[in-house]
């Protein structure tokens, strides 16, 4: 009996060891691809659509009893859910075995699919700054559908997905970016526009505002603004490159940015973009920088006193400088490792198509790329799209960065309102550009 | 130095006395740890040696069926009617080359390159397929999983040899194979370590060693977010992402973190080590001390925080460092009453040294409460009698605590410090979710000033993809762990002199 006591003691003890090894089991590759079947020439053409959300149910080729899996971020999972019942119901004569909906953030979905491409999800939303990344490890299959897309799309969007003259994701917004949300009854509409006077007025009224410094995502418009700006990467495909910029010039703007942080130390922070919301709830806060997917949070806060504006001007020496940002899109990608590679294409198109964006932009306020939904009335009536709009004609297009380019910007923001820097020491702003940008270029 | 010469000196004197004797020990500490290894790779060599010494005589003194057991397995103990022995070696061997054939020399043969042909894509019918290339990372995986199911082959191939020998020898003797149901029961009786141990040996060679030896061979990769399977292949490089770890050359971003994080991460598992159990110490001593009222209730309030997970806490002090948290407006209140202004201290963002002071501080808050719950229990464990006796002899307070008390809890909590070291060593929550690694700086590779090396590595695998580099990171930790464990272990009180206190 003890005996027996002692191996089923054992046998729990080893089954700790299996503690952190879940998941795994990758199926190994190397499936035959169809054979005898007819090669098309290429990117040139792609394949034919019937409208702007459907296409000829014959591409689906011998594909049945499709299983698919799809990335969406949490927010959107529900409206996605729905869409894709709609999808179903517009293809009655196939079988759809499953369509499973996982919340995934767009952010890493890149992240993720690379780390295992073989048990992520067929078709997601992702970043346009992951695009690199991810045509690099020819893990997204390029688009199928080339003309349609191109035509329906904003060109900058089609510009931006397209690499290697080849267009590897659906467009699927045009918003992702951040801009000023102000409190009206703290900032008028006619101080939004320069962001001393932005500060000025917080200040007066004893409120904050928030700009999250130590975010490279949000920090690289110090070095936007002063001129140093990225332009694509560099022909191994890792290294940042950045356009010729004029270090003097450069470093003023920076050191006239650290001056600010430094004069208005109180009400000018650096934090969390989540803190704007609550912030604006609870009255602490006067304006912030924020990005348009907190839209809806930030209005739910402020109510009618709700203002949003493209990003301020800075003054160096006497001249108004536009902030300008990073501006990105959200795509809709395909696994290349999808075993059902032209049922997640036509899932893809359908969910990239002119009705599933209208949806987005009605409910969850996204800006959309499709142009006719750009025409309607729930974009050009919206202040917050219009801001957008305004701050997308100043920004650096958020695609082909690399992955270092994060954490040295992040720190960039940090030095400048750090209390031990001196905004004066020009040598030291010097040097930090210098090793900003050495690290951005991954360099030593 | 005579005993007599050695009670004659002041505390202080003592106290360098013996500071100087374990400095001393060190470098023979080392030294002996390599001649221990030395040893052990002398041994490994003659008994390898002397295996192969007896699978030749074995062999010569065969007969016709142990010789053929060489080429075929089982056919020595099946000819001398141990049969079902005998149908357990065949069947291995006939899976293990089924195996080879159908999966595992497909991998296994491209080892040495790690893949050849790239993945690329083609159009059919418009819709774009993914033709798979070779892919490094399973062809390293498998090839692994092959080496190891090789080598148990290797030990089985051994045992059927010895075992076909033994019944040539057995029926030499006139002696009879024993049965399956006396085997059986053997297992339940002589050879009952073998049952009670072989499931778990099994689960951890399959789930810790198997893994281990992947992670440690993609430290000789370049698998890195320029070469990420399926679409493009990683090969052998070597010994380069060490020589980048150890690469001193001005400018060189990666070597200067390297040694400058290793720096810290020793300081702070000193730190950390230290503050939680000298200051546990102290409050355990002050909780258990004659005359104390309310003993529960004091040591209840201290453990309580242990009831909020350990990551919570972490995650809400962060939230309560900020410019705008709790403590910063605790603070500007107070300020406030006395005619100041407000007060916005950067805890965790602005200077290395306030950074890494508040992350040692905050950690004692996270730490004591486990440090006085042991040491709670230790103190009431010394027998009252030794305490009793030093009254007698006129001892003060201050002389039995550290003729009696310390000592006996040294003895009991060395093993428990080395590992509350190591811990700290890897002690990733309170780094990363404290800090997250901040302050920024622009002198290193992917890393803050307060990032330890495991953050650092978290972050190179996580953000960067540099699985390669944060491999070799892996690597060197654990040299630098089991080194210093062994060591301090091996000459500890409680390793060296048992029978102390018992």
């Amino acid at each position: 009996m003890k005996k027996i006591l002692a191996i089923l003691l054992a046998g729990m003890m080893t089954a700790t060891v299996f503690a952190g090894c879940g998941g795994g089991g990758s199926s190994s590759g190397s499936e035959a691809s169809g054979s005898g079947s007819e090669q098309s020439s290429g990117s040139s053409g792609g394949a034919a659509v019937k409208d702007a959300n459907t296409v000829d149910p014959a591409t689906f080729g011998d594909e049945d009893n499709i299983t698919l899996k799809v990335w969406a971020p949490d927010k959107a999972v529900a409206l996605v859910k729905e869409q894709i019942e709609a999808f179903k119901a517009a293809y009655p004569e196939k079988t759809f075995t499953k369509i499973e909906v996982v919340a995934q953030g767009e952010g890493d979905a890149g992240t993720q699919l690379m780390n295992d491409a073989s048990t992520a999800a067929d078709v997601f939303s992702f970043a346009s700054d992951q695009l690199n990344k991810l045509v690099d490890a020819k893990v997204i299959a390029p688009v199928a559908f080339v003309d349609a897309v191109s035509e329906m799309n904003a060109p900058g969007t089609v510009e931006a997905g397209t690499l290697q003259n080849t267009l590897y994701a659906y467009p699927e917004t045009n918003d992702n970016g951040y801009y000023l949300v102000y409190d009206k009854s703290v900032v008028s509409a006619d101080k939004a526009g320069k962001l001393e006077d932005v500060l000025a007025a917080c200040k007066d009224a004893g409120k904050k505002f928030i700009f999250d410094c130590g975010n490279g995502f949000y920090s690289c418009t110090y070095a936007f603004t002063a001129g140093v700006k990225i332009d694509g990467l560099e022909e191994d495909g890792v290294t940042q490159k950045f356009s010729q910029y004029d270090e003097a010039e450069a470093v003023k703007t920076l050191q006239a940015f650290s001056k600010l942080m430094h004069e208005y130390k109180g009400t000018f922070t650096s934090l969390d973009v989540a803190q704007i919301a609550s912030g604006f709830s609870t009255g602490t806060l006067g304006a912030g920088v924020d990005g348009s997917w907190n839209t809806n949070a930030d209005k739910d806060a402020l109510g009618d006193n709700f203002g949003a504006a493209k990003l301020p001007t800075i003054n160096v020496d006497g001249t108004d400088k536009q902030l300008v940002s990073l501006f990105g899109y959200k795509y809709i990608g395909v696994n290349a490792a999808s075993k059902f590679p032209a049922s997640a294409q036509i899932l893809a198109y359908y969910l990239a198509g002119e009705t599933c964006q209208q949806q987005r932009a009605e409910q969850l306020g996204w800006g959309p790329s499709n142009k006719n939904v750009q025409a309607m009335d729930v974009v050009t009536k919206s202040e917050v799209q219009q801001a957008i709009k305004a701050q997308s004609e100043n920004a650096c297009v958020q695609v082909n960065i690399a992955p270092t380019f994060w954490d040295p910007m992040g720190n960039l923001g940090n030095k400048l309102i750090a209390e031990d820097t001196n905004p004066d020491d020009a040598e030291y702003f010097t040097k930090l550009l210098k090793d900003t940008v050495a690290n951005v270029r991954d360099e030593g | 130095m005579t005993y007599v010469e050695y009670k004659m000196l002041n505390p202080f004197q003592r106290f360098g006395y013996n500071f100087k004797k374990v400095l001393v020990s060190i470098p023979r500490a080392v030294g002996n740890f390599f001649k221990a290894i030395g040893r052990g790779f002398v041994k490994l060599f003659t008994g390898i040696g002397k295996g192969f010494k007896k699978y030749g005589t074995t062999f010569a003194k065969g007969d016709w069926a142990t010789k053929l057991s060489y080429l075929i397995f089982g056919v020595g103990d099946l000819h001398k009617g141990k049969y079902y022995k005998g149908i357990l070696f065949l069947l291995a061997e006939i899976f293990y080359v089924l195996y080879i054939a159908l999966f595992g020399w497909q991998y296994i043969s491209k080892f040495n390159t790690l893949g050849t042909t790239e993945t690329g894509m083609q159009m059919v019918n418009g819709i774009p397929k993914q033709v798979f290339g070779d892919n490094s990372m399973l062809i390293l995986l498998y090839s692994v999983l092959t080496i190891v199911i090789t080598a148990v082959m290797f030990v089985i191939y051994i045992a059927n040899i010895k075992d076909a020998y033994k019944h040539q020898v057995m029926r030499e003797n006139g002696q009879k194979p024993t049965s399956l149901a006396y085997d059986v029961k053997q297992f339940l009786d002589g050879k009952y370590h073998v049952t009670l141990l072989s499931f778990p040996v099994l689960m951890i060679a399959i789930f810790n060693i198997l893994p281990l030896i992947f992670m440690i061979l993609i430290a000789f990769t370049n698998y890195d977010k320029q070469h990420m399977p399926p679409g493009t292949l990683f090969t052998w490089v070597g010994l380069d992402n060490f020589g980048s770890l150890f690469n001193l050359v001005e400018g060189a971003k990666k070597g200067k973190t390297f040694i400058e994080l290793t720096g810290w991460t020793i300081l702070w598992a000193i730190l950390a080590t230290f503050t939680n159990y000298i200051l546990g110490m102290i409050v355990a001593l002050m909780i258990n001390k004659k005359g104390i009222k309310l003993k529960g209730l004091w040591r209840t309030l201290f453990v309580i925080s242990i009831a909020v997970p350990q990551f919570v806490s972490l995650l809400l002090m962060n939230q309560m460092l900020q410019t705008n948290g709790a403590i910063n407006v605790l603070l500007s209140e107070i300020s406030r009453a006395f005619g100041g202004g407000a007060v916005e201290i950067q805890f965790l963002n602005s200077t290395t040294l306030m950074a890494r002071t508040t992350v040692v501080i905050i950690n004692c808050w996270v730490g004591i409460p486990y440090t006085i719950l042991s040491m709670s229990g230790i103190l009431m464990n010394i027998p009252e009698d030794l305490y009793e006796s030093a009254r007698i002899d006129g001892a003060s307070p201050v002389k039995t605590f550290t003729a009696i008390t310390l000592p006996y809890m040294l003895f009991v909590t060395t093993p428990q410090l080395i590992t509350q070291f190591v811990g700290n060593i890897n002690n990733f929550n309170v780094i990363y979710l404290l800090t997250g690694g901040g302050p920024t700086t622009q002198d290193y590779y992917q890393a803050g000033r307060t990032d330890i090396l495991v953050t650092w590595l978290f972050k190179l695998s996580m953000d960067t993809q540099d699985y390669g580099l944060a491999a070799a990171i892996g690597i060197l930790v654990f040299i630098v762990c089991a080194t210093i464990s062994l060591i301090v272990y091996n000459n500890s009180k409680s390793m060296k002199d048992e029978e102390a206190f018992s």
